[in-house]
């Protein structure tokens, strides 16, 4: 019943017209986001955070949270049209949904990606709301050993979900938890790295460092390949419903991406990229026609585009019931949360009701807008996506500019993302992730915060992990993670 | 050398400096952690792991080794517009700052003068509409007051 009147209240709260506003604004941007290849959701709500400043806390959660999931329905345009992603958990949808543009199936495909991610996006926030509060009342007894157990088990399976090598994961997490000592040490008041400089003893900020890892290093990497032509695919402004046949192949997959991708979304590190590509391989997996995959299979577009817009849902359930960020996006909004004075975490549904459920909520509507608003417009995308990349560039280096410049007005700050840029570009020339580099930097503090508070409870006995049945799960589950992957290779013949 | 190795060396650095920060910062006892104990481990932490990338990456000139150089010259041209960027700032003030960075980088894309000049007037004039009147950004202004 709680749930209901949460709902109910939720509702009140979105429907509101200036959060209605910012929800139609927010799902705007992120399609715009999702459809323009180079630009991420990581980077384009980094780069929005500041203007949220002056909106109340549940407009601005509501907006930012819009991109996050309006870039997943927008991926699959640009996939489809031009074969090349538009944002990055849309890789796989190029196998099959461009397959089918050549055939002269693009509507049915732009059809099948936007319902299936309606379907898939609704599905996965009606899980959350009842996840949610119920992961936020069990998660009201934790202390902080639970919390430090938890954390390590996030990291473990950011490490262990890496697609390059495991060691090099586990290396930018450590560099991670590293950047998140810098500037004052809570408990003591020192400095920390911070070698007299102003804007590091504030610490690293999060929006310049994302918007370095994520923005200016994607220029960078983009500038040095030659821009090829682009073949668009004129999209047809009829024929975007498909067919019963199409609906026939393309119902189970779009469930079974829902329920897939919603889990996967859960986890640190697992997400809407991974989520899109363990949809794909299951779907190969159970067609009873394997090799029409890569050659145009309605399946190959349905399933991965449900499955990235489940991940979307299911990567707020850490957030909201454990204030800990499942990926990227996530550990901005966790940052945009902090900014506006509220505490991420299980008190959250007690303390902001408003803002707990006006999120919530607002997906709802969000993905109903979404389902209205990208089928008439991909001819505007189309359109868009002929700009070509040496006009558009500048532009996104610019709003990057701007974007981490007007945090906190400081031009330090903008030259945190100056070098995040360049070590970003390298990272990527030596095959390391960025992103185990993101989440540890911000999961950093609070393990540190939890670690040092554990031990003064336990009077310096590390037995505390594992005295708690709760911590010493989690931590076991940390370990077996760890050791997986070595195994592994072991049974491997070299 | 492999890139491996390369950026293993490189980290292990990374890892002794930090490493040798938490010790100058107190490492504290296990009853109290100072503010350097989780600086300290990290460090000890990434520098094993670092060890263990170096060690495992092959010796020698490993195929695929020198792919550092760039294959032109355009990401390191933005990198220094952007510099030039911050550092000119807050001197010249948002507006006149961003109509020369967007004409410099339209400029050596090869657009024409009159293209580049009209979309970096633009650019400029529109971001500070949208950023400073319609969001209330607090950019930085120049000698002019804009």
């Amino acid at each position: 019943m709680e749930i209901f009147g949460g709902v109910l209240y939720g509702f009140q709260v979105a429907l509101q017209p200036i959060n209605l506003l910012y929800c139609f604004i927010g799902v705007f941007i992120g399609t715009l986001v999702g459809v323009l290849p180079g630009l991420g959701p990581a980077a384009a709500i980094a780069l929005l955070l500041p203007s949220t400043f002056a909106a109340s806390p549940v407009a601005a959660i509501i907006m930012l949270a819009g991109i996050y999931y309006g870039a997943m329905y927008g991926g699959s345009t640009t996939s489809i049209l031009v074969n090349i992603p538009g944002e990055a958990a849309s890789v796989v949808t190029c196998l099959d949904g461009h397959a089918m543009a050549r055939q002269g199936r693009a509507g049915a495909a732009l059809g099948i990606a936007a319902f299936g991610s309606f379907i898939a996006g609704t599905l996965s926030v009606i899980a959350l709301t009842f996840l949610a509060p119920f992961l936020a009342r069990v998660t009201l007894r934790f202390g902080p050993p639970e919390y430090f157990a938890l954390m390590s088990l996030g990291l473990m399976l950011l490490t262990f979900f890496a697609r390059e090598s495991t060691v090099k994961a586990l290396m930018m997490a450590a560099v991670g938890l590293l950047c998140g000592t810098v500037g004052q040490d809570t408990i003591s008041g020192r400095f920390r790295f911070a070698f007299g400089i102003r804007t590091l003893e504030d610490g690293l900020g999060l929006v310049p460092v994302i918007m370095g890892l994520f923005g200016i290093s994607e220029v960078l990497l983009n500038l040095e390949q030659r821009e090829q032509q682009r073949e668009i695919f004129a999209p047809p402004t009829t024929a975007l419903l498909p067919t019963r046949e199409d609906w026939r192949a393309s119902t189970v997959p779009i469930l079974r991406g829902s329920v897939l991708g919603f889990f996967l979304g859960i986890l640190p590190g697992a997400g809407a990229i991974i989520a899109s590509f363990a949809s794909y391989a299951v779907e190969k997996r159970v067609s009873r026609h394997p090799e029409r995959f890569g050659a145009g299979a309605i399946e190959g577009v349905a399933g991965p585009e449900a499955a990235n817009n489940a991940a979307a849902g299911g990567a707020f359930i850490p957030l909201l019931t454990l204030g800990i960020p499942a990926n990227a996006v996530m550990a901005i909004l966790l940052g945009a949360l902090m900014i506006h004075g509220l505490q991420p975490g299980p008190l959250l549904v007690k303390q902001a009701p408003d803002v707990f459920w006006g999120i919530i909520t607002s997906m709802y509507i969000g993905n109903a807008m979404l389902l209205v608003l990208n089928l008439p417009l991909i001819p505007m995308w189309a359109r868009l996506l002929r700009v070509p990349y040496t006009v558009m560039y500048p532009f996104i280096l610019l709003f990057c500019l701007i974007g981490a410049y007007s945090v906190a007005n400081s031009v330090g700050d903008g030259i945190v993302m100056w070098v995040f840029g360049i070590v970003g570009y390298l990272l990527k020339k030596f095959d390391y992730e960025g992103a185990p580099l993101i989440l540890a930097m911000v999961i950093g503090p609070m393990m540190e915060e939890a670690l040092r508070q554990s031990l003064i409870l336990s009077a310096g006995s590390f037995e505390i992990f594992v005295s708690r049945p709760i911590a010493a799960g989690f931590l076991a589950a940390a370990v077996v993670l760890l050791v997986l992957p070595l195994v592994r290779r072991r049974s491997l013949p070299a | 050398m492999s890139r491996d190795r390369v950026s293993g060396l490189f980290w292990l650095a990374v890892a002794l400096f930090a490493a040798a920060q938490g010790l100058a910062l107190k490492l504290g006892s296990l009853h109290r952690p100072g503010p350097g104990f989780f600086p300290f481990w990290g460090g000890v932490v990434l520098g094993l792991l670092a060890i263990v990338l170096v060690v495992r990456s092959p010796g020698g000139n490993a195929p695929g080794g020198a792919r550092l150089r760039p294959d032109n010259a355009r990401p390191v041209v933005a990198v220094g517009a952007v510099f030039g960027y911050l550092l000119l700032l807050e001197m010249l003030g948002f507006v006149a700052v961003t109509f020369l960075f967007l004409l410099l980088l339209f400029r050596l894309e090869r657009r024409s003068w009159t293209f580049s000049a009209a979309s970096a007037g633009a650019g400029a004039v529109g971001c500070y509409v949208l950023f400073q009147l319609w969001l209330k950004t607090q950019l930085p202004t120049g000698p002019l007051g804009f």
